[in-house]
């Protein structure tokens, strides 16, 4: 195999699986660091995203890129209900509880889901799309809409946490919780920030994610151990590094069919995420370990 | 007959409501003595069924396994094969705080999906494997079924008595003390890592063993047997409403959660097709609501954990600052 | 001398448990006060029952002529009384100024006279402002944390042990600075692991033992004090 077909094959859908996974690892990172932890329902969230974009477009017959806003809107609104009406109320009692709670959404957001759109699986157009011929690289262009799409949001992401007050007062937040609320910074603000950007990244994900495949209701299930191995690999409360997670996890789960059966290329995640929680659990970017 | 139709019917229902049992004091002490969050039940439950099938169903081709081997010592590699799946990842993960035992718990839940779906030679693939002997299956249903339910029930008590005792002796102390105070308990020298692996593999080896005797009762296991995402959740619901922390809450929790099921599964089939199907995902939804309500107005549960001697206030956040 | 805070007879703890038993003490304007005592006296706690972060159960905290019992700590800071934390009293991963920022999130307006004056407190901190604060040496986080109070004008300045773990140099320079912040005007109320250096800086000190006041007086009569010598100086 030539190293051209290497690309085309293994490494340009890994860069775009990758993405995905970065647009929901950069959400989970945020909650996990900010709001301190593991959101289970963040993969259905994103199912629910994608579907809330599905209705759109056949609802309104515009084109899917313009259903992505009105989808980011739509479900970063249910994060910030879901957390206001089951989690808030949580907030004193051992964060592990809030875990639980979140399977349980998961669970709830699933079914939603499944009574609106039911089980069988549907796209957002029809027709096989052929990809464009680059010098060689064979990319889609929702291949690149994919990619650009997750470069500007978490782009805009990071010039809003590193220059807006409200941005900086997140990572403070993160940083540093007493010392934030010691300064007097609302931490109820804080919280519904980070829902609307964990929420709106993560339409955005699900949203992809049923661009380049197709939609089912456990399609955000399914992305949840990825996204959490892009998370932790890239350390946990750094948004840069769960970009650089969720490419990693991509592409390694694309090239892992050059060695294992491909039933199993789902269970490189899993690898990933044992064995960065065996020899570094703070992550290649020196997050937190909670 | 309607009346035998119902004492079947009572005895299914009663069969599974111990095997869930069971699964739920599993869950119990990992979570309600340890503070371990597992949400890979389903996991360790489809382990330990295709162990106790692989050694017990007779011999089959182009798979291995059919050794015919006496249905106890099934039962007995079931909770081995379960407990050495959870050894490795609470090595791995029971260092950190639980959340990621929980993200690890659904990955490794995931795999074995994977390989039960995958692996031909070792689970016979999608047709799962059949003929899987049933304890007393030679009588006729009605008895079987009865006499099944006394061997599942008969093991039922004998880990309930197995874990009260555990629960009361200095071991269940040490538990509960690492759970609600941590540092304490560390810096009283307690290996906090290894007893919180002890508990995780017990647990996890009642899940297993909860998995035999399902794939027993059933006299065969498939990938499609059970749904690890529903099954998990039941569970838990089923010791968050019982209480966590009181193994008979969450026998009593396994009862209830199971009736209002089943029930539930009753009435949404009489309705016309089409809305059969959606009313089934509703009462998932339903289910999924009530462990949010359980949580906010009665986060104790039905039988709240029993305040025990060695029980003080548990510290509040600022007394650990 | 009119009390900028006064504390009266204050009783109270964490949860059930009183730890403070009718501590009085005062601190007036341009002053620097100092609570010292043995281990497990009370120091930080009565420094915290200031700021509301313990139940009080009897006695009030009177501030500038407001009484301040019971009110939330956000609602005390915008009052006027910022408190430094002994451990944990930075962002690390936020630059210098960041952390300024930060301090002064609850200010409207324009931050740049708070800057101005932190900066011309500390002018190491100015020319490193990029630098992320995880990065500084013991003495410097503490300026940075200090710094970070200062940022909305307060009145009253809490610090909980400053000195803790650092070397007798750096302990100098923190004493130093405190002088230099009151007197830009702020008083200052601070609680010491290091009672004679802390005393012999203090205008005045507190010696609270077992959650009650033992002695109060001027730094150097304290020092002086036999009783309070044998207590916990070393004789």
């Amino acid at each position: 195999m030539d190293f051209l077909e290497l690309l085309n094959f293994y490494v340009i859908p890994g860069i775009v699986i990758g993405s995905i996974y970065a647009l929901g690892a950069v959400g989970i990172t945020l909650i996990f660091a900010i709001l301190r932890y593991a959101h289970l329902a963040h993969g259905d969230l994103a199912t629910l995203g994608a579907f809330v974009a599905l209705a759109v477009v056949s609802g309104l017959g515009v084109s899917p890129l313009a259903a992505l806003p009105v989808a980011i809107v739509a479900t970063a609104a249910v994060a910030v209900g879901i957390d206001k009406v089951f989690y808030e109320h949580l907030r004193e009692r051992p964060k592990i509880v809030t875990v639980m709670a979140s399977l349980g959404i998961a669970l709830m957001i699933r079914s939603v889901v499944q009574v609106f759109w039911g089980v069988d699986t549907q796209t957002y157009v029809r027709g096989i799309v052929r990809p464009e011929d680059y010098f060689g690289l064979r990319i889609r262009d929702r291949e690149i809409y994919t990619v650009l799409a997750m470069l500007l949001l978490v782009g805009a992401l990071q010039v809003f946490l590193t220059r807006s007050k409200w941005g900086k007062a997140m990572r403070a937040m993160s940083d540093n919780p007493n010392l934030a609320l010691l300064s007097g910074i609302d931490n109820k603000k804080v919280v519904v920030l980070t829902w609307v950007i964990a929420g709106g990244l993560c339409a955005a994900a699900g949203f992809f994610l049923g661009l380049n495949t197709e939609l089912k209701s456990l399609m955000g299930w399914s992305m949840l151990l990825p996204v959490f191995a892009a998370a932790i690999l890239g350390g946990v409360g750094r948004v840069e590094g769960a970009v650089l997670g969720g490419l990693i996890v991509g592409v390694a789960e694309e090239l892992s069919v050059l060695w294992i059966p491909s039933e199993y290329k789902a269970g490189m995640a899993f690898v990933i995420l044992l064995f960065m929680l065996l020899v570094r659990p703070t992550g290649l970017l020196r997050g937190k370990v909670l | 007959m309607e009346i035998l139709g119902l004492v079947n019917y009572a005895l299914f229902m009663a069969i599974f409501i111990a095997i869930y049992a069971l699964l739920a004091l599993g869950l119990n002490i990992q979570w309600g003595f340890a503070g371990l969050f597992n949400a890979g039940i389903a996991g360790f439950f489809a382990v330990g069924a295709y162990t106790s099938a692989i050694l017990t169903s007779p011999a089959a081709a182009d798979r291995i396994g059919g050794f015919e081997l006496p249905f106890v010592a099934g039962w007995i590699g079931a909770m081995c094969a379960a407990a050495l799946v959870a050894w490795p990842i609470g090595k791995i993960c029971l260092r950190f705080r639980s959340d990621y035992l929980a993200i690890a718990s659904i990955g490794i839940a995931e795999i074995i999906r994977l390989v039960i779906k995958s692996e031909p030679v070792l689970t016979n693939g999608a047709r799962g494997i059949s003929s899987i002997p049933r304890p007393a299956g030679d009588l006729g249903y009605m008895e079987s079924q009865a006499a099944y339910l006394v061997i599942v029930l008969a093991v039922l008590v004998a880990v309930y008595f197995l874990v009260e005792r555990q629960f009361n002796a200095p071991w269940g102390r040490m538990m509960r003390a690492i759970r609600d105070n941590e540092p304490a308990a560390r810096a009283m020298g307690k290996n906090v890592e290894y007893r919180r692996l002890e508990a995780f593999i017990f647990g996890s080896a009642l899940m297993g063993l909860g998995g035999a005797l399902f794939a027993h009762f059933n006299r065969s296991i498939t990938p499609e047997a059970i749904d690890p995402m529903v099954a998990t959740f039941l569970v838990w619901i089923m010791l968050i409403l019982g209480g966590s922390g009181n193994n008979r809450g969450a026998i009593l929790g396994a009862a209830v959660v199971w009736i209002i099921w089943s029930v539930s599964e009753i009435a949404t089939d009489r309705l016309p097709h089409e809305y059969a199907v959606q009313a089934k995902y509703i009462r998932l939804f339903l289910i999924g609501l009530m462990l949010q309500l359980v949580l906010r107005f009665r986060p104790e549960g039905l039988l709240p954990e029993p305040l025990r001697g060695d029980r003080r206030a548990a510290p509040t956040e600022r007394d650990r600052s | 001398m009119t009390a900028l805070l006064a504390m009266e007879e204050i009783t109270g703890g964490y949860g059930d448990a009183d730890i403070l038993l009718d501590v009085s003490l005062k601190v007036g304007k341009d002053e620097i006060v100092v609570i010292v005592g043995p281990n497990g006296a009370g120091k930080s706690t009565a420094m915290k029952s200031v700021f509301g972060l313990l139940t009080i159960r009897g006695g009030r905290m009177m501030f500038d002529g407001d009484n301040i019992t019971g009110w939330a700590p956000n609602r005390i800071v915008q009052r006027g009384i910022c408190y430094v934390p002994q451990v944990d009293n930075i962002f690390r991963e936020m630059s210098i100024h960041e952390n300024l920022e930060m301090g002064g999130f609850l200010k409207k307006g324009d931050l740049s006279a708070a800057f101005d004056r932190v900066y011309t407190l500390f002018p190491d901190l100015k020319e490193r402002h990029k630098t992320l604060a995880g990065s500084l040496s013991g003495g410097q986080r503490q300026m940075v944390a200090i710094g970070r109070a200062l940022m909305l004008d307060p009145k009253l300045l809490l610090l909980d042990e400053p000195t803790a773990g650092l070397s007798p140099k750096y302990m100098e320079q923190i004493f130093q600075i405190c002088r230099d912040v009151r007197d830009t005007g702020v008083a200052i109320l601070l609680v010491e692991q290091h009672a004679k250096q802390a005393l012999a800086f203090a205008d005045r000190g507190y010696v609270l033992a077992a959650g009650k006041n033992r002695h109060e007086g001027t730094g150097a009569d304290l020092l002086a004090d036999r009783e309070v010598a044998e207590m916990f100086l070393g004789g």
